[in-house]
């Protein structure tokens, strides 16, 4: 029979005994420890690099002792002051800072109107052949974004940079400055590349708005216009707004296309001045741009989620209701549906098409100069940094198993990682390391990239404590990379974890599993589909990246992005070119069969 | 096999607000104990703390002599040491492994050689009737298979302490009826001590040999089902158990109506005052009352028959309650009929019950 006795409160144990009875459980459950591991490791890998960037550009550095009349080390206003009030602040920082402006401000246009009016057609209209234009005109989104820059400079490049001249100039087309480098060819390249971006976001949001909320008006006896101005666009204005947002903040972040189109004109943007700043050593100088660039990224993701806020309230309910009813065009659907085809031609086919061409011939558009050799040619005349065809000799091969090996160990550190956040986070043993967890993780999403490598180089460039000077390895490269990426791992972990919940892993341990068994056999396995998105993901986006691996690789290093900068660098256009179509190739090939593969969204795990 | 004590256990989420305070509870060798509470009464937190997963605040859970864990004594037991079965309300089946790997892997755990690994894995789904699903995976099997298979998973490494966290509330009601037989068979068949949580407390009152029912983290009542549904401890757990619940009468300051009439027959044949007065629907009677039972006047409100029994709601002066019938009820709405009772259950003014009042006069 059963007993119950009634017991006055017993006297709190003494804290010795507590804290005992603590350690056994934290000994027989290391997810505290883990927990606690996984804040130093993200503390130092992200909280540490910008504390020291942030150091680096209040505290004098060695050589400068002269300009500034104090000594190295002691805390200084002097790279302020010089980036933001001295003679040269105006080439330093102000000029790049107004032309970075008005390349955001001109791409986010023309990815609006592009990609605006697209998502329309594709999404509300009858336009022939509307699911191949939806899908086709995704495809410059899978291109790293400088494949556009290349194409461009391979078409109307005149003789004021070293290497060939573009393919008008060689048909006798004088192409002036203007439309060669600088601020125009920026903002189309980008635009191309970005308006796929603004595509999918409108998109979405057109195809969740009720064709009821815009009928019901109509009833009421408003006019198309009306409806439009009225129903329309305010219901897509926190889509508008976030796609605005987040190309602006991609551009901010956004190396190449300015390197290689604005450079040659002297048209500098914060990203190529930042690189600039660092290949001159000046590090001060480089920190104060970085913290600039990470304040404005901070701001835009800020707006961004403040604006969500206060839109949430137009979030219509019941998508039920949302039919789709597509507008009729009329005789306006084959040339709406040509326009559409323009578009691709000019984003994707033009662009490739290009590149090929200047890789096969070596006169431009003459095809009596059909040629192999950029490819394939064991001696190649002329090209003394790289005499021979893309495909011969080692500097391709090695790039490429470079950027496999350090782009997959990255996507794979970052997917595991992922989980191992999502893991704590779910097991909720402390709030507070989950929430810490939680909030870091995603502290890169902030920073545009190119900030976040210079951020690195200050922390790693020297030895601090135990852990030796990395600039130049291979590991500093993995590590910058897995961090940028670990945004959308540790999101797609935390939701993959909490989905799968906290019962299957205490089953396995109730059936008598020690951790290391529960992980090995239950929660991994279980999460093999996520843990394979999760790599996958960071692998095809880290491919094409180069705004963060410029700052960090070496002669030693070099991966396949940094091989056809430099390629450029020295003048030589076609292998350049040969190279891009290569990383082109692989990422698209990627990007497709992920898509196909995994069901999931380009929009929501791929960076520029 | 010994008894499961728990002993002053607690179990704070951090600050003052208490999941589980000071809980003593002796779970008898054998026994079917029913943890029975509404949600959120820290039944389940109880269950859980008693398999390890979750570690009390302060107090000592053991097993016999053995302690698990003991904040005084700064022992602890991992879950993977007590060598406990624990069925989950969502069950909890690996979705990656069959089910034949899911019953193997307790046993795996243990290194049990393989063949005779398989053979337990068998038998203990042969007991709960799904050895004909044995390759197939979790996600092939329907909600009642899944909870059986969740059983053979446990019952394969044949543990002493058998744990379940509400491992019916997901079936059908067909299925439900059908488990409880299942389970109660298990208990006499393998003689293990059983723990069962739930909120369903004909759940309880049908299968356990033993209720505690707990509110707002405090053990309310333990005593064997019949005893809790006759003798119920307080008003919290008179309210509870049972369907339709126990009628209460307050009776107030000034009592009139209903409360007055109930309060006047028992002052005369009891010594205490009581603060409300409790009558169980099915003993409120109709017809000519036998001599010294309590009898008034009432209408009927509306007649519920439910096949075997009628549920009538009645108005008796100022109050409406129920009643329930195991004969047919001829009366109509508006009626007027006689009922009357002879076994009431008193409450003080905190709630406890102080005595039940019956034919044989005030009883304990």
């Amino acid at each position: 029979m059963a007993v119950l006795t009634k017991a006055e409160a017993p006297p709190p144990p003494p804290g010795r005994r507590r804290l005992l009875y603590r350690l056994q459980v934290l000994r027989h459950d290391p997810t505290a420890a883990l927990g606690l591991i996984l804040v130093v490791v993200l503390g130092y890998l992200v909280v540490a690099p910008l504390v020291a960037v942030l150091s680096d550009s209040a505290r004098l550095q060695y050589g400068d002792e002269i300009h500034a009349g104090q000594r190295p080390g002691e805390w200084t206003g002097y790279y302020l002051w010089r980036v933001f009030r001295s003679q040269i602040s105006g080439l330093l920082f102000w000029e790049p800072l107004l032309n970075t402006l008005v390349v955001a401000v001109g791409t986010t246009l023309f990815a609006l109107i592009v990609g605006g009016g697209m998502a329309w057609l594709v999404t509300r209209t009858n336009v022939p052949g509307r699911k191949w234009l939806a899908g086709a005109l995704v495809v410059p989104y899978m291109l790293p974004s400088w494949t556009f820059s290349l194409a461009w400079l391979t078409l109307f490049k005149n003789e004021r940079a070293a290497g060939q001249v573009g393919i008008l100039q060689s048909v006798g087309i004088r192409t002036p400055d203007w439309l060669a480098y600088g601020p125009l060819p920026i903002i189309v390249t980008l635009g191309l590349h970005y308006y796929p971006f603004v595509l999918l976001l409108v998109g979405n949001a057109l195809r969740r708005i009720d064709v009821q909320l815009e009928d019901s008006a109509r009833i009421l006896g408003a006019p198309q216009r009306t409806v439009i101005r009225r129903i329309v666009v305010p219901l897509m204005l926190p889509a508008l707004s976030s796609a605005v947002l987040l190309v602006i903040g991609r551009v901010l972040g956004t190396f190449g296309t300015p390197y290689v189109l604005g450079l040659p004109a002297d048209y500098r943007v914060l990203s190529t001045g930042l690189f600039q700043s660092i290949r001159d050593r000046s590090t001060g100088v480089a920190s104060v741009i970085a913290m600039v660039i990470v304040a404005i990224g901070i701001l835009i993701v800020l707006a961004d989620t403040r604006m969500m806020r206060e839109h949430r309230r137009f979030v219509t309910v019941g998508g039920k209701g949302a039919m789709d009813r597509l507008s009729d065009l009329r005789r306006w659907r084959w040339p709406a549906f040509a326009l559409g085809v323009v578009v691709f031609l000019v984003s994707v086919l033009v662009p490739v098409l290009t590149l090929l061409l200047s890789t096969v011939t070596r006169t431009p558009l003459d095809l009596s100069t059909f040629t192999l050799d950029y490819w394939l040619a064991e001696r190649l005349p002329g090209a003394v940094g790289f005499p021979h065809g893309v495909f011969r000799g080692s500097e391709l091969w090695a790039a490429a198993w470079n950027s496999l090996r350090i782009v997959g160990l990255a996507s794979i550190i970052c997917a595991v990682l992922g989980l191992l956040i999502g893991y704590v986070v779910v097991r909720g043993t402390a709030p507070r390391v989950a929430a810490f967890l939680r909030q870091v993780s995603f502290l890169p999403y902030l920073i545009p990239g190119i900030a976040f490598a210079a951020a690195s180089l200050s922390l790693f460039a020297v030895a601090r404590g135990p852990i030796p000077a990395l600039y130049g390895t291979t590991f500093l490269l993995i590590l910058v990379m897995a961090v940028t990426h670990l945004p959308y791992s540790s999101r797609s972990g935390i939701a993959a974890m909490t989905q799968l919940g906290r019962e299957p892993e205490e089953a396995a341990q109730i059936a008598g599993a020690s951790w290391w068994q529960r992980m090995s056999r239950i929660v991994f396995p279980i999460q093999k589909g996520a843990l394979v998105t999760g790599i996958i993901l960071p692998f095809v986006s880290g491919l094409k990246e180069l705004s963060i691996v410029i700052m960090l690789t070496t002669t030693g290093t070099q991966l396949l992005t940094t091989l056809s900068i430099g390629l450029v660098d020295y003048g030589y256009t076609q292998l350049a070119n040969a190279v891009v179509l290569v990383i082109a190739l692989v990422s698209f090939t990627m990007t497709y069969l992920t898509q196909r593969l995994t069901n999931s969204s380009l929009a929501s795990g791929l960076g520029g | 096999m010994p008894n499961i004590t728990l002993s002053g256990v607690a179990k704070s989420y951090g600050g003052h607000d208490y999941a589980v305070r000071n809980l003593d509870l002796t779970i008898p060798d054998g026994a079917f104990m029913c943890l029975l509470g509404p949600s959120g009464c820290g039944k389940t937190t109880t269950l859980r703390m008693i398999a390890g997963l979750e570690q009390p605040s302060a107090g000592t859970i053991a097993v016999g002599d053995r302690i698990l864990d003991s904040v005084e004594h700064g022992r602890y037991v991992p879950p993977e040491k007590r060598g406990m079965g624990l069925v989950f309300q969502n069950y909890a089946l690996w979705p990656h492994l069959s089910i034949r790997e899911n019953v193997e892997f307790g046993l795996r755990m243990r290194k049990v050689p393989g063949p005779e690994r398989r053979a337990r894995a068998e038998e203990a789904l042969r007991m709960v009737h799904v050895d004909a699903a044995m390759d197939r995976y979790p996600s092939q099997l329907s909600g009642g298979q899944q909870q059986r298979v969740a059983l053979a998973r446990m019952l394969a490494i044949n543990p002493e302490v058998l744990l379940l966290d509400e491992p019916l509330s997901n079936l059908d009601a067909q299925l439900r009826l059908e488990m409880r037989a299942e389970l109660k068979r298990i208990h006499e068949e393998s003689g293990a001590t059983i723990v069962f949580v739930t909120h369903d407390q004909l759940e309880a009152l049908t299968m356990a040999t033993d209720i505690a029912v707990m509110n707002q983290g405090e053990l309310q009542q333990l005593a064997a089902p019949m005893d809790m549904y006759d003798r119920p401890a307080n008003r919290f757990v008179a309210e509870f158990v049972g369907s339709p619940p126990m009628a209460i009468v307050d009776t107030g300051p000034e009592p009139g109506g209903l409360a007055g009439s109930l309060l006047r027959h028992v002052a005369a044949r009891a010594e205490c005052v009581p603060a409300a007065v409790g009558i169980r629907p099915e003993a409120l009677r109709f017809g000519p009352p036998p001599a010294g039972a309590w009898h008034e006047e009432a209408t009927v409100e509306a007649v519920l028959p439910a096949g075997s029994s009628w549920t009538v709601r009645l108005r008796i002066l100022d109050t409406d309650l129920y009643a329930v019938s195991y004969t047919p009820v001829d009366s109509a709405p508006g009626d007027t009929v006689t009922c009357w009772t002879e076994r009431m259950h008193l409450f003080d003014a905190d709630g406890a019950r102080i005595a039940a009042w019956d034919e044989a006069g005030v009883a304990a």
